[in-house]
């Protein structure tokens, strides 16, 4: 199929995506095997131009797994915005907030820290360039590069291909990049990673992940309108008690403000449009308030992998391991992911390391990741999770922070870690309604509630209009005969960046505004029908996030 | 303070944005009691410019000035300047200047604020200049010493000249000493050429309300009449309909022409960018809520298809 | 043929530009930069010229901040042979006064071509390559969309008013500014970026450089350009309309 002349690299090990989990899964490899092997040649490659620009967060960081691989580092040497200090849980109505007295300990936030993601890789990529790990930024993996059943490498994608698929005067081909292992650390949802599940059927007997999308804003606030090392959480309105989900708030460095909104990817209504939630919860007279004089500084959204230990997939092939959220290791319950995909990292960098020892990068070599794991605090952790509501069995207070609890995960209380679930959260959706009208009162002011456009605008996000769209649906006359009858064409409320859209100008079709993508891969999760197909756009393509 | 004015020409005719710049100094001259010098190689437009409120025109003869050339030109006010010490040197910022006018700052060693888009004068005079494609805008201001100025197109108006009467004084150079190392051969035209928006003084934009592509000629028709380009905003190129060359916006063009004629366009963000900055911002839109008529100059609500025919119609009549 | 190209860092350019507290500049700090678009058009003429003439050093140099060394490691990346970086925060409020100082760097090798973007994204003064040609004894051109070395001299084809165009020939040593689309640049290989961690790099510092700024351009502030807009609304019938936009175009426009 690909008559193409390419360029051959060959590295020892190679990480897709330059997250936390390559990071330091890449710096960990490089610490444990510098002194028997010295000149081992570890790369990661990126789509976006630069580390960190697509990398996307709440967050507050246990500090659990920088402590591991910087051992002679104080929590003051990473580059956190502030310990939490300050953490609230509110239940809110349509003008209130009730303060839930009572914060569960694994829910606590005590000795973690608000953090920046962009910061942090960006922190983690200079630790990687002195230890002289490549790093190519602008590189997105398109293909996984196989011999029979065994990884082999990645091919990165051609850069200078038109609209039309044709190539121009820029061409430059795609580099096949082969290494002994392979970490896949794509992120959420991601593509290659897709990819890899479904050719080697890793989710068989696992529990399909459960996804939600994170749609968040910074906010530069005119003074000190918070506490440094404040951190809120909302349940209640505006997602209400049929979806799951809720409202975060920290506060970062120089007054700036970290608001966003978590929705389950798993409601029955097709009207919902997380974008329009967040504008909901901003509408909130409380969060109004502490708004009024701020000023936007940047938009954008990410999927997360909620479903936890149940849907994890088998974590290795031959030549390859699966790691951060693209296994997804997150930790739904403590709203932390970060600690541990970076722990996922390392742990299969020690699988790397035995499987370099003895010179054998089969599957059956690298099982020792999953041993490994299942020895780690990292496995205890997420274990403990699904067991949480035991300890909620005591006492009234207990009752009651369950129960309050219990609306934020939809009343489905804390079993989403339990078999609950065990459909993929698309397939509960169901026919429009034609008299819902929740987001029909958002009064845009432009200011402070942002339409949806608008918002795109601050994601800075942008791609080189004269190339083959990114999106691939796979059948689009889908849209027009079947969707728009049965769900309404959700795709239009589903994605945060108004990529889909069903124009009319003379007939009626589906659009795609690819250039508008964040790259946060809801359509692939959420599309009734599975007929999208999110693929790496052109290297360097998509946000341009500093410090989301 | 003195000032002398570049006024640029070709076949006898003065450069308007050049004349614009004139105003400049005409304000200069009502507020700071400056005297202005216009500056001219040909004797023709010597003539026609001692007929505005300055103090007189300045008109350098010599062969090697009559067509475009930069290192005579940079000699020219090279010796200009030791002779007449002036406090600004003002052009209108065309391609010409461009050009030369940078080279002409270093072999002066004064700063040359160029493309500017607007000045105050207070106690000090400060000069505005638009940064980082017309996002923002910074006021600078020369504490002592000479400066060299260029307007942009629009800053001023041709309008607001003051007429007047005043000498045509004749002054010569020796450009002996300039060796020619750049040889301009003859200007010609190209009829393929990819469309230059931001050169453009007239815009007719037309958005979503256009709705068929059937109907886009009516804006064309439109467009040529008042001598304007088109352009449009996203989705009418989203739709095939018109080139990715001839979008505002964002990820297309930004532009600042004299007039920005809207049609049908509701004014998202996204193309708002590209276009804010215009001189005169028209607007026609059926939706009085679209955010574009919040950067309008003139705002009409109403509906494209019933305007635009009848507003072509009437222009033709007047044109004769 | 030795090539110097000239090439700045700058806000990416959908970034989103948020003016300081203060007034006193923008918020640099939520900012992703990268190679100003134009000086992308001229490495890339540059690179061309190494590929026609293979005897061709190309060396690409900024003047910027610590980050801007990114940019050079970029164009090494491409295929320049060798960079300077002139480590220089100074906020430059005119061209003339940051020109100095890349001139007084450049004077110390020779030249005979020096090829710019026509303007950077964000000062926009157009003039650094220009300035150079005087400071450095060049000939000149601008808005150049097309390039011909003859010889020891180079012809160039500009970009006039209005559609119109013009070659010149000039003497070499020149300092050119080329004009945005007269090439596709190219894009880094992942070879090239492996390449370029060898390639030389000159730091200097701007304490090096025996330049004194003037500082005879002061910044008075920045800020939005907000217009006190006032939106004339022209009402009535569609007659009544059409009467007022043409008195609009007629008196105060000048279109008709």
């Amino acid at each position: 199929m690909d008559s193409e002349q390419r360029e051959v690299l060959e590295v020892d090990f190679l990480f897709v995506g330059a997250g936390p989990a390559s990071l330091s899964g890449a710096l960990h490899l490089k610490n444990i095997t510098k002194e028997k092997h010295p000149n081992l040649s570890i790369a990661i490659i990126e789509k976006a131009s630069e580390v960190g620009a697509h990398s996307l967060s709440g967050a507050v960081v246990d500090p659990i797994s920088l402590n591991e691989l910087f051992p002679g580092l104080n929590n003051e040497d990473f580059p956190f915005e502030h310990e939490v200090k300050k953490e609230y849980m509110y239940y809110l109505t349509k003008k209130n907030k009730l303060s839930v007295p009572f914060i569960p300990k694994p829910m606590s936030h005590h000795g973690c820290y608000i953090a920046s993601i962009g910061k942090l890789t960006r922190w983690l990529e200079q630790k990687c360039e002195e230890a002289e790990i490549d790093i190519f930024a602008g590189f997105p993996g398109s293909e996984i590069l196989y011999n029979d059943s065994n990884v082999i490498g990645i091919r990165t994608g051609d850069q200078g291909i038109d609209k039309n698929g044709e190539k121009k005067p820029n061409f430059e081909p795609g580099v096949d990049i082969h290494a002994k292992v392979t970490f896949f650390g794509e992120g959420s949802r991601g593509s290659l990673t897709k990819q890899l599940i479904n050719k080697f059927n890793l989710m068989d007997g696992k529990n399909p992940q459960n996804w939600a999308i994170g749609v968040k804003e910074l906010w530069q606030l005119p003074e000190e309108k918070l506490p440094p090392g404040y951190v809120a959480h909302t349940l209640g309105e505006p997602l209400g008690h049929s979806l799951f989900g809720g409202g975060f708030m920290y506060s970062m460095k120089n007054n700036i403000l970290d608001l966003g909104i978590v929705v389950g990817l798993d409601y029955k209504n097709p009207h919902v449009d997380p974008h329009h939630e967040l504008q909901l919860l901003k509408s909130h007279p409380w969060i109004k308030n502490i708004l009024e004089g701020a000023e936007i500084l940047a938009y954008g959204s990410k999927t997360l992998p909620e479903g936890g230990i149940y849907s994890l997939p088998k974590l290795y092939v031959d030549g390859a391991m699966l790691i951060g959220d693209s296994a997804g290791f997150l930790n739904g319950q403590r709203l932390k992911g970060i600690h541990l995909a970076m722990k996922s990292g390392m742990l299969a960098a020690e699988a790397a390391q035995i499987a370099l020892d003895a010179n054998d990068y089969t599957q059956e070599q690298l099982m020792n990741y999953d041993t490994i794991f299942k020895e780690s605090w990292a496995y205890k952790e997420l274990y403990k999770v699904r067991n949480f509501h035991q300890g909620f069995e005591k006492g009234l207070m207990h009752g009651m922070a369950n129960a309050g609890i219990g609306l934020f995960t939809g009343g489905r209380g804390f079993g989403i870690y339990n078999k609950l679930s065990s459909e993929d959260g698309h397939i509960h959706m169901e026919k429009p309604s034609p008299s819902f009208d929740k987001y029909d009162n958002i009064d845009y002011d432009g200011k402070y509630i942002l339409d949806k456009l608008t918002d795109v605008y601050y994601s800075a996000t942008s791609h080189d209009e004269d190339q083959v769209p990114h999106l691939h649906v796979n059948d689009p006359s889908i849209c027009i005969d079947k969707c728009k009858e049965e769900y309404g064409n959700p795709c239009q409320n589903f994605c945060p960046a108004n990529v889909y859209e069903i124009v009319d100008d003379g007939e009626e079709r589906l659009q795609i505004n690819f250039s508008n993508c964040v790259h946060c891969k809801t359509c692939d999760i959420m599309d009734p029908y599975q007929i999208i197909d999110w693929t790496t756009p052109q290297g360097g393509d998509g946000p341009s996030w500093k410090n989301m | 303070m003195k000032i002398l004015v570049y006024i640029q020409s070709a076949e006898e005719k003065i450069n308007p944005i050049s004349l614009e710049s004139l105003a400049s100094a005409q304000q200069l001259k009502k507020e700071k009691s400056a005297q202005i010098h216009a500056v001219t190689f040909s004797s023709d437009i010597a003539n026609k410019l001692s007929q505005y409120d300055i103090d007189s025109v300045i008109h350098v003869n010599d062969n090697n000035l009559q067509e475009y050339s930069p290192l005579h030109y940079i000699e020219t006010f090279n010796q200009l300047s030791s002779e007449l010490n002036p406090d600004l040197i003002i052009f209108g910022h065309t391609y010409e200047t461009r050009d030369w006018v940078p080279r002409l700052s270093a072999r002066l060693d004064i700063p040359f604020l160029s493309d500017c888009v607007g000045m105050s004068v207070n106690d000090t005079i400060s000069y505005t200049r638009s940064l980082y494609q017309n996002k923002i805008n910074t006021d600078l201001s020369i504490p002592s010493g000479s400066a060299i100025i260029s307007f942009q197109s629009g800053a001023y108006k041709v309008d607001s000249l003051k007429q007047g009467s005043c000498n045509v004084e004749q002054m010569n150079v020796d450009l002996s000493s300039v060796e020619n190392k750049i040889v301009n051969e003859e200007k010609f035209k190209e009829t393929d050429g990819a469309i230059d928006l931001s050169a453009a003084d007239f815009i007719v934009s037309i958005g979503r309300g256009i709705a068929k592509e059937e109907n886009i000629p009516m804006a064309k028709e439109l467009a040529d009449l008042i001598g304007a380009q088109l352009a449009s905003s996203r989705p009418v190129v989203d739709s095939g309909w018109l080139n990715h060359s001839l979008q505002i916006g964002s990820s297309g063009q930004i532009v600042s022409p004299k007039l920005y004629f809207a049609l049908g366009i509701s004014g998202a963000i996204q193309h708002s960018v590209g276009m804010k900055g215009s001189g005169c911002i028209m607007v026609i839109n059926k939706d009085a809520n679209a955010p574009i008529f919040e950067i309008a100059d003139y705002g009409i609500v109403g509906d494209i298809m019933e305007i635009v025919p009848k507003l072509s119609s009437a222009i033709k009549e007047i044109n004769g | 043929m030795k090539i110097c190209v000239l090439v700045k860092q700058v806000p990416n350019e959908d970034a989103v530009i948020k003016i300081s507290p203060d007034g006193s500049g923008i918020i640099e700090d939520n900012l992703t930069f990268c190679t100003n678009e134009p000086d992308t058009y001229a490495l890339e003429e540059a690179l061309q010229m190494k590929e026609a003439y293979p005897d061709t050093e190309v060396v690409v140099c900024t003047l910027g901040k610590n980050t801007a060394s990114q940019i050079l490691k970029e164009a090494l990346a491409k295929g320049a042979d060798r960079a300077i970086f002139i480590n220089d925060d100074t906020k430059y409020n005119d061209a003339l006064s940051a020109a100095k100082v890349i001139a007084n760097v450049l004077s110390k090798e020779s030249f005979d071509l020096i090829l710019s973007g026509l303007q950077s994204d964000d000062d926009g003064h157009g003039q650094t390559g220009l300035i150079l040609a005087e400071l450095l004894n060049m000939t000149h051109a601008s808005l150049v969309v097309g390039t011909e070395i003859v010889d020891n001299k180079i012809r160039v084809k500009k970009e006039l008013e209005s559609g119109w165009f013009q070659w010149a020939e000039m003497e070499l040593p020149a300092s050119i500014s080329i004009q945005s689309g007269l090439n596709k640049p190219r894009y880094a290989s992942l070879k090239g970026i492996m390449g370029a961690k060898r390639k030389p790099m000159d730091n200097i510092e701007r304490s090096q450089v025996e330049v004194v700024d003037k500082n005879n351009v002061k910044m008075e502030n920045v800020y939005l350009p907000e217009k006190s807009k006032e939106t004339h609304y022209i009402e009535g019938d569609s007659d009544e309309i059409v009467a007022g936009i043409i008195k609009v175009l007629k008196d105060d426009i000048k279109a008709i």
